[in-house]
């Protein structure tokens, strides 16, 4: 009974971060400092290991019940691991404020030819960003 | 947001590492109201030094989790990094903000104050 709930908790701590976190990102409302979902992704850790110290699982049955804990587990490290690579290398930028704007060619969603002298007399807010998902 | 960038007179071109096709089908998922340029081959990107060459990218799956699509498999894709531009009608550069995170955007408020300050008084 204690793996089972022990290892429910972990993985519910867990999710419950991921849908809480990442239903933010379309919004881009994402916390800078996400401090309480990696307490909690550390809380789903605790809750796994926990889960195997205290409930000491023996059997087909117990090994079975920690499989939500394995998934807790595996999901905490990944974001945990996922928070790590955030940072970006900025500092190649060939632009600086007052300068021209780089002319380039491209094709938009609809496929026309698209070409910055296109943008003289507009002006403009050019994003380049990750890209859809 | 895009009230006030019309305020001023300011369209949004927006380029990624996307192909025509995965831009049109963002574009049309997302219901984005704005340019989307393609830039695959990355030359635009790399021509202004935004390259991010080891990004964590979450490939699409073909399913939802309360209407939000969920990408599951991540890979190291080489994109842009989030950066904004501002540009005046002779194509000079009035404003730039980049992302040292790539989670973040460039804060709406910045944005709306960078146009306002840039074209508030000739807008």
């Amino acid at each position: 009974m204690t793996i089972v709930t022990l290892s429910g908790a972990s993985l519910l701590v867990v999710l419950a971060t991921w849908i809480v976190y990442f239903a933010k990102v379309p919004s881009g409302n994402v916390p800078a400092r996400p401090v309480g979902s990696i307490l909690a992704q550390f809380a789903g850790i605790a809750l796994a290991v926990a889960a195997v110290v205290v409930g000491q699982p023996s059997g087909a049955a117990a090994w079975g019940a920690m499989v939500p804990a394995a998934f807790g587990l595996l999901m905490a490290l990944v974001f945990l691991w996922l928070l790590t690579q955030r940072k970006t290398p900025i500092g190649d930028l060939k632009v600086a404020v007052g300068d021209t704007l780089l002319s380039f060619a491209a094709t938009s969603s609809d496929g026309a030819a698209f070409h910055t002298d296109d943008l003289l007399g507009k002006r403009t807010l050019l994003k380049f960003f990750r890209g859809g998902w | 947001m895009k009230s006030d960038l019309d305020a001023y007179g300011v369209s949004v071109i927006a380029l990624s590492k996307d192909s025509v096709v995965d831009a049109a089908v963002h574009k049309r998922r997302d219901g984005l109201n704005l340019t989307l340029l393609a830039d695959p081959e990355l030359k635009v990107i790399r021509q202004y030094g935004v390259e991010h060459h080891k990004a964590v990218e979450f490939s699409t799956m073909s399913f939802t989790l309360f209407g939000m699509p969920l990408a599951l498999v991540p890979s190291f894709k080489v994109m842009a990094i989030p950066t904004s531009i501002l540009v005046d009608e002779r194509g000079k550069i009035l404003w730039i903000d980049q992302s040292d995170d790539y989670r973040l955007r460039s804060d709406e408020d910045m944005v709306r104050q960078a146009v306002r300050e840039a074209f508030g008084g000739q807008g």
